[in-house]
């Protein structure tokens, strides 16, 4: 009781400062501080709120299930995880996949190819497309978490997940038929985001659509890099993990607005562009430096057109 | 040209006898007039008059219309320039002039008046002279802003003139200075009236100069007697009557009564004010004084009274007596009888600024139907003639009115005076009498003043008729004037002529005979006159055809007849006629040549002029009578009036003198006519001058008449509103009668009110006692009742209590009677009681003896029973004790048990709760080792991939090596061994070298076991390249492991040894019945993935349930299916012996936990 009024009396003038992530963190804590975690309300914390850096990693990891839910297990499980990690890195460097020198990402890859046992005879083999979007996400993923051991496993798990929402579409859009929950139509959105974007994108900017259209560029658009790679490697790593912390907690969708957030901001120099390859090209490699204003008004959309997520339990 | 011939011969034929042809002629010019815009025909008229004088033609002239104005004026302009035609044309202008024709205005531009004027100062001609000045007299009034331009040039006029008077040129002759005296009077007068400033400071800047002192002596200063001061003099000034806008709002005849008015000479200003009238008789000539004093003042007044008493009699009759309405028709009476009240009486009118003349004519009618109605006694026959003088005079006193200014005073007296005094009178009568059958025909008088018109008609009748009468006349006119000459003195012989032409006459005559009738009717015998009028009036009624005239007809008719009857008294109005004109021309004269010149030849008009205007009008006259009494009505031009008539009248007599003269100077133009013709030439030019002065005055009376009718207009109008104004005051007076009657009334009724009221107020103060007493007896009946109503209330409260009393009584009647019962009960009971007492005390006494006995029977058995008792009573305490001891057990033992059972019951609860939480607990723990065992599972996985990885290494590895060793023994058996070489071909088809030699090896190693590999094979053709490379491998390279596998299922027992060896390498093995178990044995599978599937479960389960689930599908080995789900997972021994044993923990622990509890 305490705790829920002064929380309460507080909030409401952090609100009006603008210190948003006090409170947000507070809350975050009182969360965390259960002993069974709480999934569902995290995931609804963190598609609400921006994830305090410092509970980041924790988070993601309870979100994407390499923790447990119990507090007493995470360290066993921690454990657990990290022997996997030294005994598959062992297990590479006999059969000599791996050896000291080759890069953190190129390991994680191979440890994952090894664990989902499609490593191939050769390191010399090349790549898949998918195995270069592991690439990516890892690449990024090494910016935003130091330990190698949670490296490895969040984006394993993280990547794990994407490929979940999308193998398992079929089977959703079956059952979705009669109930679209949220996470429902996120997955079923997941494979429609070209489409989906095509629609928020005609909602926000007709002009901007149509201009896309007449250099018939909207088939053209880095599609694979946003929705695949959930822009990893065309957003720094500071604000890609604000986006990251939505899709982690479930909602696919917040790629499609970060999509349509970029397009409008450089509204302007792709208006410019009439040639679809320049505009693929200037999309593929977006300024940096606006990013983080970018990835907050693509939230605000979001928020707007989905409106706020609310713990359903 | 031949239009000229043609206007000649129409000219010529323009005066023509024939009227009708005259007429004709007339018309024809005034159609080529009204077409015709050009001068010719104008010019061509203007010669022709001055050539002839022909009065048709003048006529024509002076009622040109507009567009031809100009060219008459050029032309008139034109013949002034010459001196011989100066006269006529000035004439002419004259006459056009004094018609007011419209274009009167454009004279003041015309170059006409320069000339005049130009004229004026320089010629010498007293008869042109004379004439200039009366037209411009006449034309000032007409065109008074001239006078702004022309102002000086009058004043040279006048004073030129002026000089002239006196100076006297030598020719001039002194017949003609007076003429012209006159005319110059006359333009001091105008000049005066108009520019009184201006002349003003003319006079006093002309005449203080020496040489023109004696002018002003002479001429001018009695000029000035005759004037008053000019108010325009006081409140004017020079710039300010030479306004235009003075003039504006003033009309001719404004401008001449103006004029008229500043004048003292009675003449001119006699009807301006009351005055006047005394006036004039003052002003008259001393001779003729004494004559006009005796009648006039009388008469004057008489006639004045009268006629102005009229409306005074009229209006008075209408209050003074209000029965009789119509007061004309009954104020007669006391008027006709008695002069002397008319006298007195000074009628409104005069105060108005009416004089007499308006009152001629508009009284005449009453008084003329004042005396009919006397005559006939007001009865229906009044309607006529009343009508019809009323209807007569609205024409005719317009041209009269201006006479009665002049003649209205002196003819009533006059007449008898003149008559004795001249010895002819029938002079007098004029042309009057030239109509008239007879000289005394004068009861026309009534009727003549009217006739202008009707006796000219009778006149012209006779001129149309007879062609030759005019002629005939002229020749008369001419005799008679030859014999006058003759007869009378030579010297003037034209004044008969001068007299006749002179307006006085006609003006006196004219005048007296309208008032006349009236003043005759009122004051002499009315009663004669009246009958003359209705028998003439009778008479005429159907004769006269003209309606328009009747009035002027009735005499001319009337004289017809009536003269026979009334002859006798008709002399005296006859004198009257004769009179006026004696008097107009002395006062006239008087008035002009001041009184210093005793007027020269004013009896000469008299004496010379009447003889032969007498003889030629009267045989004129009687001829006509005598030839027209019915032609005169016949041919009868209407359009002539008597002036014109008197005009042509004199024109004719000169004419026919002219001739006559003409006639005898022919044959005598031989002896000395040089005198006698100058003579004729000056009498001529005299009747000329008088003929133009005669016209001067005849337009000044119609000035006079223009005002006159506007102001009878106004008279009348006051007369409607007095009479207005006294009906309203009638009817006022009647209101205020009624009024009265109704104040009486009300009076009355406010009487009768306050009585009423009074009575009203009797009854009241009568009712109101009554109600008094009424009231005092109604309370005094109030407190009676209350007081019987309080008594009443006494009363019943008194039976009310009595009632109670009664009741009580009752209730009381009843206790006692019920206690009386009980007493009398008790009183039996008692009686009873004592019965049984008694029969008691019988017993007690039996019994006392009895008891007696007893204790005597007692005292003797009491020692013996005693112990008995007191042993039994102290065992019963005992057993008492024994009982209450074992009670108490009891109760305790049950206490007890009751607090056990809550104790145990309190435990289950606890337990329940425990159970509860430790099911909570559970679930947790599940959860948490559930997590955990998902990551070891994980890291299981990884740890196969890892063993897959290493597998395929080794295996790879092994093949090298054995690549090596192959290649190194074909070497070796490539010669020894055909068999080998047959069989190669298949394994090589089958999969590669490794497996092939695996195969070799397996077929060569154990013959029995050739069925495994066969299921591997085809295992490896369902399952993927790899994996089925590396079964075979396995198999070929684990041979006693994978063999082992199968076999289990056959022979368990043996082979167990081998698993507990093949537990070292185990993940080589488990790959391969993972990979291998779905495809070759259903049932095997399914054991297999539901284990694998339910592993956390089946773990944390008893083993007994897996095992009988096992068991089920593994009938044959349970032992063996136990034993190999142990090597399946090698990890599996390590969590398998703590979950077990944690449960076990777990349940001893809850089993602890209830028994502890329990027990």
């Amino acid at each position: 009781m305490t705790e829920d009024s002064q929380r309460n009396f507080r909030s409401v003038y952090y609100e009006k400062v603008g210190f948003r992530g006090v409170e947000e963190k507070k809350s975050l804590e009182i969360l965390l501080k259960d002993d069974r975690l709480d999934i569902e309300k995290l995931c609804t914390f963190s598609q609400r709120f921006p994830l305090p850096s410092m509970y980041r990693a924790l988070v993601w990891k309870v979100l994407l299930g390499i923790l447990p839910p119990h507090h007493e297990s995470h360290a066993q499980v921690m454990m657990y995880r990290k022997e996997q990690y030294s005994d598959v890195l062992h297990a590479l460097k006999v059969v000599r996949f791996v050896n000291d020198a080759t890069p953190q990402v190129e390991v994680y890859l191979r440890m994952y190819q090894l664990e989902s046992g499609k490593l191939p005879r050769n390191p010399s083999f090349p790549l898949k497309p998918e195995d270069e979007v592991f690439l990516a996400i890892a690449k990024a993923m090494e910016e935003m978490v130091e330990d190698s051991v949670d490296c490895y496993w969040i984006t394993r798990c993280f990547v794990n997940q994407l490929n979940k929402y999308r193998d398992s579409l079929p089977q959703l859009a079956v059952r979705g038929g009669n109930v679209m929950s949220w996470e429902v139509s996120n997955l079923f959105l997941f494979h429609h985001q070209p489409k989906a974007f095509e629609q928020y994108l005609n909602l926000e900017d007709s002009r901007l659509l149509s201009h896309l259209k007449m250099c018939s560029a909207v088939s053209r658009l880095p599609y694979d890099l946003w929705f695949k790679r959930c822009f990893a490697g065309c957003l720094p790593e500071s604000s890609l993990q604000r986006v990251w912390d939505k899709v982690v907690s479930g909602s696919c969708k917040i790629l499609v607005f970060v999509a349509v957030e970029i397009l409008l901001t450089f509204k302007l120099k792709v208006m410019a562009l009439n040639n679809s390859e320049k505009i693929t090209k200037f999309l593929e490699n977006i300024p940096q430096d606006s990013s983080d204003a970018i990835v907050s008004k693509a939230i605000d959309l979001w928020h707007k057109h989905c409106g706020t997520p609310v713990h359903s339990a | 040209m031949a239009q000229q011939a043609n206007l000649g011969e129409l000219l010529s034929t323009l005066d023509s006898p024939v009227l009708s042809e005259r007429d004709e002629v007339t018309a024809i010019f005034k159609e080529n007039l009204n077409a015709d815009r050009g001068p010719m025909l104008v010019n061509t008229l203007v010669d022709y008059y001055l050539e002839t004088s022909s009065q048709q033609v003048l006529h024509i002239l002076t009622t040109l219309q507009e567009p031809h104005d100009k060219h008459l004026l050029d032309k008139m302009n034109e013949y002034v320039g010459k001196a011989a035609s100066r006269l006529s044309t000035l004439s002419l202008l004259g006459h056009a002039i004094r018609l007011q024709p419209p274009w009167k205005h454009k004279l003041s531009q015309a170059p006409l008046l320069p000339s005049l004027l130009k004229c004026l100062k320089v010629d010498t001609d007293v008869v042109v002279l004379t004439t200039g000045v009366l037209v411009l007299i006449t034309m000032l009034p007409m065109v008074p802003q001239a006078g702004k331009q022309h102002l000086h040039d009058f004043f040279d006029i006048f004073g030129r003139l002026s000089s002239w008077c006196l100076k006297k040129p030598g020719h001039v002759a002194e017949i003609y200075l007076v003429h012209l005296h006159a005319s110059v009077y006359a333009l001091f007068h105008r000049l005066y009236g108009m520019y009184p400033c201006n002349f003003v400071s003319f006079l006093r800047s002309h005449y203080t100069m020496k040489e023109n002192l004696e002018t002003f002596e002479e001429v001018v200063k009695p000029m000035m007697e005759h004037v008053r001061i000019h108010p325009e003099l006081v409140t004017g000034s020079k710039d300010l009557e030479l306004d235009p806008r003075r003039w504006k709002k003033l009309e001719t005849h404004d401008v001449v009564i103006e004029c008229a008015r500043i004048s003292l000479d009675p003449t001119e200003a006699s009807y301006e004010d009351g005055c006047s009238v005394s006036h004039q008789n003052s002003a008259r000539p001393p001779p003729r004084a004494a004559d006009v004093t005796a009648s006039p003042h009388v008469d004057p007044q008489n006639s004045f009274g009268s006629v102005t008493s009229t409306p005074h009699s009229a209006s008075r009759p209408m209050s003074s007596t209000p029965g009789q309405p119509p007061p004309p028709l009954s104020s007669p009476a006391p008027r006709l009888s008695a002069e002397a009240p008319q006298a007195a009486l000074w009628s409104p009118s005069l105060v108005c600024g009416m004089a007499t003349p308006p009152t001629s004519p508009g009284n005449v009618p009453p008084d003329c139907a004042q005396p009919y109605s006397k005559a006939f006694g007001a009865s229906g026959g009044k309607g006529t003639p009343s009508g019809t003088p009323a209807t007569s005079p609205p024409p005719a006193p317009p041209c009269h009115s201006d006479d009665c200014v002049h003649g209205p005073c002196p003819p009533p007296t006059a007449p008898h005076a003149r008559k004795e005094e001249r010895t002819d009178p029938a002079r007098p009568c004029l042309h009057r009498q030239h109509h008239l059958p007879n000289d005394r025909g004068l009861e026309e008088l009534p009727g003549s003043k009217e006739l202008p018109l009707s006796d000219l008609p009778g006149f012209l009748g006779g001129l149309a008729s007879e062609e030759d009468s005019i002629e005939k006349d002229k020749e008369e006119a001419a005799i008679y004037k030859e014999l006058s000459e003759i007869t009378t003195a030579d010297t003037e012989p034209l004044v008969p002529r001068g007299g006749f032409d002179s307006p006085f006459y006609q003006d006196s005559l004219l005048g007296c005979p309208r008032k006349t009738p009236s003043a005759t009717a009122g004051a002499q015998g009315t009663s004669v006159h009246p009958e003359s009028f209705n028998s003439s009036l009778d008479k005429l009624g159907p004769d006269t055809p003209k309606q328009a005239f009747t009035p002027i007809e009735l005499p001319c008719g009337g004289p017809d007849e009536s003269p026979a009857g009334s002859r006798e008294r008709q002399t005296p109005p006859e004198p009257r006629i004769l009179t006026p004109s004696p008097f107009r021309v002395p006062s006239q004269r008087g008035a002009g040549l001041s009184s210093g010149q005793p007027p020269p030849y004013d009896h000469l008009f008299e004496v010379a002029l009447p003889k032969a205007a007498h003889h030629f009008v009267s045989t004129k006259t009687q001829e006509l009578i005598k030839k027209v009494p019915g032609s005169s009505e016949g041919a009868w031009v209407p359009s002539a009036s008597p002036l014109e008539v008197l005009d042509r009248l004199i024109q004719q007599g000169a004419d026919a003198h002219s001739k006559e003269l003409s006639r005898l100077s022919l044959p005598s133009k031989s002896v000395d006519w040089t005198h006698f013709g100058d003579e004729i030439r000056t009498l001529r030019n005299q009747l000329l001058l008088l003929h133009n002065q005669l016209l001067y005055e005849r337009f000044k009376r119609q000035q006079h008449a223009v005002r006159n009718r506007r102001l009878l207009r106004r008279v009348i109008r006051a007369a409607a509103l007095e009479e207005h104004n006294a009906a309203m005051k009638d009817q006022l007076k009647l209101q205020e009668k009624e009024i009265q009657i109704w104040k009486v009334s009300l009076q009355k009724e406010r009487a009768r009110y306050s009585q009423l009221q009074e009575q009203r107020d009797t009854m009241v103060a009568q009712l109101h006692s009554q109600i008094r007493q009424l009231q005092h007896d109604r309370e005094e009946f109030y407190n009676q009742s209350q007081e019987l109503q309080t008594k009443l209330e006494d009363c019943r409260n008194m039976v009310a209590e009595l009632r109670l009393e009664l009741k009580k009584a009752n209730s009381k009647v009843c206790h006692t009677e019920l206690l009386l019962g009980q007493v009398s009960q008790k009183l039996s009971n008692s009686e009873s009681v004592q019965q049984q007492m008694e029969f008691l005390n019988r017993q007690l006494l039996v019994l006392g003896e009895v008891n007696e006995l007893y204790l005597e029977q007692l005292q003797n058995k009491h020692s013996d029973t005693t112990k008995e008792v007191e042993v039994m009573k102290a065992a019963y305490r005992k057993e008492l004790e024994k009982h209450r001891s074992y009670a108490l057990q009891q109760s305790q033992r049950l206490d007890t048990s009751q607090r056990r059972v809550l104790e145990l019951e309190a435990q289950l609860a606890k337990k329940d709760h425990l159970l509860v939480e430790q099911k909570k607990y559970l679930e947790d723990v599940k959860l948490q080792a559930r997590g955990q065992l998902q990551a070891a599972e994980s890291r299981y996985e990884a740890q196969k991939r890892i063993t897959q990885v290493f597998e395929l290494e080794v295996l790879d590895l092994y093949g090298r090596l054995e690549k090596d060793g192959l290649l190194r023994k074909l070497e070796v058996e490539r010669t020894e061994a055909a068999e080998a070489a047959e069989e190669r071909p298949d394994c090589c088809n089958n999969s590669g070298s490794g497996p092939v030699r695996g195969h070799s090896d397996a077929v060569s190693g154990h013959n029995g076991e050739t069925r495994p590999p066969r299921p591997g094979s085809t295992r490896g053709g369902g399952g993927s390249g790899s994996v089925g490379s590396g079964s075979s491998g396995s198999s070929s390279g684990s041979s006693q492991l994978s063999t082992p596998e199968k076999p289990p299922a056959q022979r368990a027992g043996p082979f167990s040894s081998r698993w507990e060896t093949a537990v070292g390498e185990p993940s080589a093995s488990i790959p391969a019945t993972v990979g291998s178990l779905p495809s070759s044995k259903s049932f095997l599978g399914m054991k297999a993935r539901e284990l694998f599937r339910n592993k956390s479960e089946s773990q944390c389960d008893e083993d007994g349930v897996t095992g009988s689930g096992l068991s089920e599908t593994l009938k044959p080995g349970v032992d063996a299916g136990v034993e190999a789900k142990t090597p399946l997972s090698p990890d599996g021994p390590r969590p398998a012996p703590p979950s077990p044993d944690s449960v076990g923990q777990l349940r001893i622990m809850d089993y602890n936990e209830a028994h502890q509890e329990h027990s």
